[in-house]
């Protein structure tokens, strides 16, 4: 298992959320819509290369933007 | 005693739907999140008695993090919780997610009825929800609805009486989540299904590359459709109306009447050639509207028809992900492109639209940049029918510059205004295929929305340039401004009407450049002109409303240099 960014995940690739660095606002923020410590998700893809990256959280389709997938650390496989 | 029913969701749940079928009150609802950014409101009989039904913008949590959800919170809370129900609308297809907000209404102690809508799509994504196991677990009334072809909504309402508040213990997010998927796993059985057709679009559509294609034939195509519809209207319908049934009655009616008198030159105008023309005699009867009816309500109508399909099907978030990254570079993010594209039906709209952004310094960008670089659907349809005369290149051409004047100004502001633009962060809906008849509904609003607003602006503006023109009132103004039109802009000095109408309404405004006989390079300047000078005085009203004084003065100052710069480099430099 390795600590990598949602950014550094590749598409396809199925992880399960290790932290988010920063305030409680997003935290909450991210909370609200199911994104939270612990969530397993769905990294579907990146769109371009510092565009948003969208991801799968449960039935939910979310498209992040970069400078959030950049705080969003996930455990892989 | 239930005075008043809220309804409370997550954004795109079907909210605006199950409010029109409880109401009958028409709203629009679309297929991307904040579309109830105004709140409605109707009544609806329970039991014996009239309720008021509030409609609450689309909110994921009652901890609000966004504007709308700030709304929706505080109107929530305006009455005692005993004297209202909550009718929190789920989307059954997505009841996990959906779920936060409905054990955090219990948690709080509202009086909360369930209403999973959406039904029909979810048992066509293979999602089976047993309703009454959840009514088990919540303790409250659950209704499984499909508000689009009105099943359930009559149950909904029949149960609106009897829930009560049966509040739950209050939960930190963590455990919320957790509580909620023991009850998912409880209530839900999903069936396996396979990628269908629309599961395969809906992924290819967010990818970079299959995404741009996709992006690049959906502009495309629906830019080709709305003048295949347009044209086609103006061809075999308007046309045809005025040209051999209007203008032989008006010609019949107005015979003994005296040319040149003055109640000729206002409700008829001049005649060319003997006869009337409708684009260039320019009277209340004639040009006024012909130039609505005739020029610019085909495109109206084709304009909406793609606008209101797009917007219902769900491909604008898909949209608005892949040009994240270039409008990131103009100091607003993805979900910008919503308030582009209908500031290109309308600016007004457009612009109200741009309260789905977050900062000021976003609104003020946006705003700005539609003011200035989106035309709005009439004037495009008179750039067409004029401009188009001689060649689509010149179209184009005006395309290109308004679109390079939106890349330059969007990173010149990006640059100098304080502030950041906020990250993005955004749910993309699936695709949903809406009936015909709520898309014809839609295309109705929208239809009689514009002619309620323009016919009457339009008529009245000729009637008033029309009594102008005969004191030859306007003489003044073309001396005085001569210098600027004529030596900068390299324009006869008549289209100085045009240029100051442009303030009242666009398209009257390149109509009245019509009777002017311009070269191609003098209509090319001027429409470009009129597209980024002044706004038209409707949308001048909201941008003011929307952003204040101060920062109207700003935009109003960056308009009038722009199109002192414009005007002039085109004239001698580009088109020279």
């Amino acid at each position: 298992m390795g600590k990598i960014s949602l950014v550094q995940m590749k598409g396809n690739q199925k992880g399960k959320i290790h932290d988010i660095v920063g305030g409680e606002t997003l935290h909450q923020k991210l909370a609200h819509i199911g994104v939270y410590k612990g969530r397993e998700i769905l990294k579907v893809n990146h769109v371009g290369l510092r565009g948003p990256v969208v991801i799968k959280v449960g039935r939910g389709i979310l498209a992040l933007g970069h400078t959030i997938a950049t705080k969003i650390l996930v455990d892989v496989e | 005693m239930i005075k008043k029913v809220y309804l409370i969701g997550n954004p795109n749940v079907g909210k605006s739907a199950v409010f029109s079928r409880l109401t009958g009150v028409h709203v629009m609802s679309s297929n991307y999140p904040g579309t109830t950014v105004e709140i409605s409101r109707g009544l609806l009989t329970v039991g014996e008695q009239r309720v008021d039904v509030v409609d609450l913008p689309g909110t994921y949590s009652l901890e609000p993090t966004s504007r709308a959800e700030e709304v929706a919170v505080s109107l929530l809370n305006e009455h005692p919780q005993n004297e209202i129900a909550v009718v929190n609308i789920l989307d059954a297809t997505n009841l996990e997610r959906n779920l936060f907000l409905t054990l955090q209404l219990l948690e709080k102690g509202f009086s909360v009825i369930v209403c999973l809508n959406m039904c029909d799509d979810a048992v066509h994504r293979g999602v089976h929800i047993d309703t009454r196991k959840l009514e088990d677990i919540l303790q409250v009334p659950v209704v499984a609805t499909c508000a689009i072809a009105g099943t359930g909504i009559k149950d909904l309402v029949a149960r609106i009486v009897e829930t009560a508040a049966r509040p739950r213990v209050s939960l930190n997010f963590q455990d919320r989540w957790a509580e909620i998927g023991r009850i998912v796993e409880n209530v839900q059985r999903l069936e396996h299904r396979h990628h269908t057709l629309r599961e395969m679009l809906e992924d290819a559509s967010v990818k970079p590359l299959t995404g741009l294609v996709m992006a690049g034939a959906v502009i495309y195509a629906s830019f080709k459709v709305v003048r295949f519809i347009g044209e086609g209207i103006i061809t075999y319908i308007t046309d045809p109306f005025f040209i051999n049934i209007y203008q032989p009655l008006l010609e019949k009616m107005t015979s003994g009447w005296q040319p040149g008198s003055f109640l000729f030159h206002l409700l008829i105008g001049d005649l060319i050639d003997g006869g009337i023309d409708f684009k260039q005699s320019l009277g209340v009867l004639t040009t006024a509207p012909y130039i609505e009816f005739g020029m610019v309500l085909p495109y109206v109508i084709a304009f909406y028809l793609i606008l209101s399909l797009l917007e219902d099907v769900g491909y604008l978030p898909r949209l608005a992900i892949l040009l994240d990254n270039l409008l990131h570079r103009l100091g607003l993010h993805g979900y910008a492109v919503i308030p582009v594209l209908l500031g290109f039906g309308c600016n007004v709209p457009g612009i109200l639209s741009t309260r789905v952004l977050e900062s000021k310094r976003e609104r003020f960008i946006a705003a700005t940049l539609i003011s200035i670089g989106v035309p709005c659907v009439p004037l495009q349809a008179m750039i067409f029918g004029l401009l188009g005369v001689f060649g689509g290149f010149y179209v184009a051409g005006v395309y290109l510059v308004l679109f390079s004047l939106i890349i330059i100004l969007g990173l010149i502001l990006n640059r100098l205004m304080p502030g950041y633009s906020p990250e993005f962060l955004l749910e993309i809906p699936p695709y949903r295929f809406p009936p015909l008849w709520m898309l014809a509904q839609k295309l109705y609003f929208r239809i009689k929305g514009f002619i309620v607003e323009a016919v009457p602006v339009v008529l009245i503006g000729v009637f008033i340039i029309n009594i102008l023109l005969f004191v030859q009132a306007f003489d003044l103004a073309a001396g005085i401004f001569a210098p600027i039109v004529h030596g900068l802009f390299g324009l006869p000095q008549e289209s100085i009407i045009a240029l100051v109408i442009g303030f009242f309404r666009k398209d009257v405004a390149v109509g009245l450049l019509m009777p002017l006989d311009l070269s191609a390079k003098q209509l090319f300047i001027a429409s470009t002109l009129l597209a980024i000078s002044f706004p038209c005085v409707a949308t001048f009203i909201v941008l003011w409303k929307e952003l204040g004084v101060k920062d109207v003065i700003k935009a109003t100052l960056l308009m009038i240099g722009v199109s002192l710069i414009v005007g002039t480099l085109l004239n001698f430099v580009i088109l020279s």
